[in-house]
């Protein structure tokens, strides 16, 4: 069984973004494999220990940073990578089309991916993919069992957990708590360097969406400080809750 | 709360290992050609970094408060806090524990390559990188000296974490003095098969429960020893037998009597050992047994030694570095005083007052400076192994062996002194466990006292060091230093050159003094041995950090001021301006002292020390 993990490289999660000339200034920052897509990596790797996954191939989308991405989850465990050359300004659909395009070609029995990247927070793309492929999604999963051509998936769901049967190929998304992602060894980031990783042309598509503007969140303002006795302090604060951050009582 | 939030930083550390140092030079040596790029190395250091932030740093809060447990009992003796199991295999599972202790592997990591990878390592926990630690340590011994065939038996699973190692010199009236040593071997019917009776105490990780068997290095003298150091030899010494295959025999009387009660690293236990407490305890002899009462136990230990003492300077790297990273959070978060420029205007944060920039810039130039000792240390060791030359191996090991005790002492001595100014960055707040400095400051102050305390090193400096081959190493390695003075100046550092010409000559004249005191006046020597121990190192510090500036100039004058990295640049040129011009020049104090030749402390009459 052939099981394709797609990842997004992304910002690092502790670094500080900053914007110049109303864009995201990404010299210097830090990148990392998109932390929900390592999770997808994981539970690869743990269908191929499990005897269910014979190879385990990662394809990556966008520019040639992204090799880094692909060369991780390598060192982590996975067999072979592929990056789709890809400008990094394409929207989800373009994103998925391309993807779509180099998975096609690859053929595999389940496709794996984060449900969600860290960087846009958007969570189409696995949905797209599926819809392009024509293939079924079953999204953030938590537990995944194979038998023969089908998976059953145990998914978060309001209020519970939703199992759903699939037969395969299909596309699943995780939720990050469907394992905890091991640490690239040693071995493994030396291994990684001899695993083979072919490059492609991302398949043309148009941008569906424009992006205007990028804009940091507002700074958060300074809380106050209430110096006086405790009933008198209560009394006020309440009100402050009240009248100027707005909680409501109900 | 102690420590348990990693704020360490990594591009120094890239910028000392890929931009200063010649990593081509390194990496085209056979042992590594075939094996590494420069780039691996952020690969490598950036998996580290994310186990030491998630995993191993977390865990301190139960290192310390916790701490190991003593329970008894000849199978699991000490008990460690849960967490440590899994911290210990997520470190072993990643390769980034002992398994660097094989230094004939194919494929090794360059030595300089570990130096970083431990200081991370100790700046998340200074106690709970001593699991891994010492059995590295004594791989190094065993795969040097030890029979083929007792290697096969023992390093596989020392190399796979699964059995720990220890290193076990001290008893009970044997400190310092080593040779003072009761611990005894005797022959067996079985060539090499020794019995084991004896004491130690002080042992660094002796007994723990997160590993199926320790390996104990273990000197001791056999019936015919000489007295003192040339009698001791070196043996192995499993807690359980270790059968013809590998698998574990019986235990081998060596009780775990109690551990420390101790001021810091908590979670790594100090163990006192019994071997042979009911007359069955066996051990291997390391190499060739005693000959005529002499043995080679000690020659053996300081391989091991000698990069324990080297990693001893990381361990304090890493503790100060970490104190340096809390406080500069702190001194960025507190609001606290008017600036001393704007009295009537408002509070502010307290990075902005001139006393607590001093206080960060120092810790930063230190942290930076002994940085560059140690890399640069562990650079000659690499040359020193796998350079193609004789000649280059050997002038490598001659400066490794020159630096070694400094990187040792000095560091250790600056650890302490810049854990305390990362308290006092801290104010009142400094003095509260809930802080990360004061449980740092805790656990770094017994680097300045194990594998030889730190007086040890200054007279193996100011002695051995000096001397040694009739003094020529000693005075290539300060030709260094003065060719580097004389012949790389620049108009931007002009203040700084001056100021090491007259650091260097003034260290010339440190040296001087000492030699001749060798014959007038020994305990002169003595008085002044820690303090020329200090002045050494600032030269040498001083030189490379000098080094490193010209490096960040030109980097940065290529960059420009805009550049997302320009701000490191010029945070290492204050660095480098910051050290010599403020730290270096306690250099003349020393010289000024060893002048007066003030002999105080030994006229003073005993009974008036009061």
């Amino acid at each position: 069984m052939k099981v394709l993990v797609c990842v997004k490289q992304t910002f690092d999660t502790e670094a500080k973004i900053e914007l110049k000339d109303g864009k995201i200034a990404d010299a210097g920052i830090n990148l990392i494999i998109n932390p929900y897509d390592e999770v997808a990596v994981e539970g690869a790797i743990q269908l191929k220990e499990k005897g269910i996954a014979k190879e385990i191939v990662i394809v990556a989308a966008g520019s040639d940073k992204a090799m880094d991405a692909i060369r991780t989850a390598l060192a982590m465990g996975a067999d072979r990578g592929i990056l789709v050359q890809q400008d990094t300004a394409a929207d989800e659909f373009a994103r998925a089309v391309a993807l779509a395009e180099a998975i096609k070609a690859e053929n595999p029995n389940i496709i794996l991916a984060g449900h969600v990247a860290a960087d846009d927070g958007s969570s189409q793309v696995p949905t797209r993919v599926a819809e392009i492929l024509g293939l079924p999604h079953v999204n953030v999963i938590t537990a995944v069992e194979i038998a023969g051509d089908k998976a059953t998936c145990t998914s978060e769901a309001d209020g519970g957990t939703q199992v759903t049967e699939v037969s395969l190929p299909a596309v699943i998304s995780s939720q990050v708590s469907w394992n905890e992602p091991r640490y690239p060894s040693m071995k493994g980031i030396m291994a990684a360097k001899k695993k083979p990783v072919a490059t492609a042309a991302a398949a043309a598509a148009e941008n569906k969406v424009k992006i205007l503007e990028f804009s940091l969140p507002p700074a958060k303002a300074a809380g106050i400080k209430l110096e006086d006795e405790p009933e008198v302090c209560a009394t006020k604060l309440a009100e402050w809750m009240k009248n100027t951050v707005k909680v409501e009582v109900k | 709360m102690p420590h348990d939030n990693y704020l360490y930083q990594t591009r120094d550390i890239k910028f000392q290992i890929k931009e200063w140092l010649d990593i081509d030079k390194i990496l085209s040596l056979d042992a590594y050609k075939d094996y590494y790029g420069a780039d691996d190395f952020d690969a490598i250091c950036d998996v580290n970094y994310k186990i030491c932030r998630d995993v191993i740093c977390p865990a301190n809060k139960d290192s310390d408060e916790i701490g190991m447990k003593h329970v008894g009992g000849n199978e699991k003796a000490v008990i460690s806090p849960d967490v440590f199991k899994t911290v210990y295999n997520t470190v072993i599972e990643a390769g980034m524990g002992p398994g660097f202790g094989d230094r004939q592997v194919e494929g090794r990591m360059p030595l300089y390559w570990y130096a970083p990878i431990l200081e991370m390592q100790t700046g998340a926990s200074p106690a709970i990188v001593m699991l891994w630690c010492l059995t590295q340590g004594a791989t190094t011994v065993l795969q040097y000296n030890l029979s083929q065939e007792l290697q096969e038996r023992f390093l596989p699973k020392m190399y796979s974490g699964e059995w720990g190692g220890s290193m076990c010199l001290t008893e009970p009236g044997a400190g310092s003095e080593v040779g003072a040593v009761t611990t005894r071997c005797f022959p067996t019917d079985t060539p090499g098969l020794w019995k084991i009776k004896g004491q130690k105490c002080f042992i660094t990780t002796g007994d723990w429960d997160g590993v199926e068997n320790i390996i104990h290095l273990v000197l001791a003298k056999d019936p015919d020893a000489k007295p003192g150091t040339a009698g001791i030899s070196c043996l192995v010494v499993p807690k359980f037998w270790v059968n013809e295959d590998g698998s574990l025999g019986a235990w081998n009387d060596v009780t775990t009597t109690g551990i420390e009660h101790k001021l810091g690293i908590h979670g790594s236990a100090t163990c006192s050992l019994a071997f042979g407490e009911n007359d069955n305890c066996y051990g291997w002899m390391i190499g060739d047994g005693p000959v005529d009462g002499r043995g080679k136990g000690m020659a053996q230990m300081f391989q091991m030694m000698n990069e324990e003492r080297i990693n001893t300077g990381i361990f304090s790297l890493g503790a100060f570095g970490a104190a340096y990273y809390a406080a500069l959070d702190y001194a960025k978060a507190r609001v606290q005083s008017k600036k001393s420029t704007d009295p009537k205007g408002p509070s502010v944060r307290i990075i902005e007052h001139e006393d607590v920039r001093r206080m960060l810039l120092l810790q930063k130039s230190v942290m930076e400076a002994c940085r560059a000792l140690l890399y640069s240390s562990y650079y000659y060791i690499d040359l020193s192994k796998e350079a193609a030359t004789e000649e280059e191996r050997e002038l490598a090991e001659d400066f490794f062996m020159i630096q070694n005790p400094l990187g040792k002492a000095y560091i250790s001595d600056m650890a302490w002194q810049m854990c305390a100014e990362a308290i006092q960055v801290h104010g009142g707040y400094g003095f509260m466990e809930e802080y990360a400095p004061a449980s740092l400051a805790r656990d770094c102050k017994i680097y300045s006292l194990w594998e030889g305390t730190n007086f040890i090193q200054s007279q193996d400096f100011t002695g051995r060091k000096f001397t040694m081959k009739k003094g020529e190493p000693f005075k290539k390695w300060l030709a260094e230093i003065g060719d580097f003075i004389a012949n790389k100046k620049t108009p931007e550092f002009a203040a700084e050159f001056a100021m090491m010409e007259r650091a260097f000559a003034s260290f010339n004249s440190i040296v001087d003094m000492n030699a001749a005191w060798t014959t007038t006046n020994k305990q002169l020597k003595q008085l002044f041995a820690t303090r020329i121990m200090h002045a050494a190192a600032r030269v040498i510090c001083g030189k490379l950090m000098l080094d490193q500036g010209l490096l960040a100039a030109s980097k940065l004058a290529e960059l420009g001021d805009s550049h997302f990295d320009a701000n490191f640049y010029k945070g290492k040129i204050a660095s480098v301006k910051f050290y010599i011009m403020n730290v270096v020049p306690e250099i003349f104090g020393t010289e000024e002292a060893m002048k007066a030749a003030d002999t105080s402390a030994i006229d003073c009459p005993e009974d008036a020390f009061m």
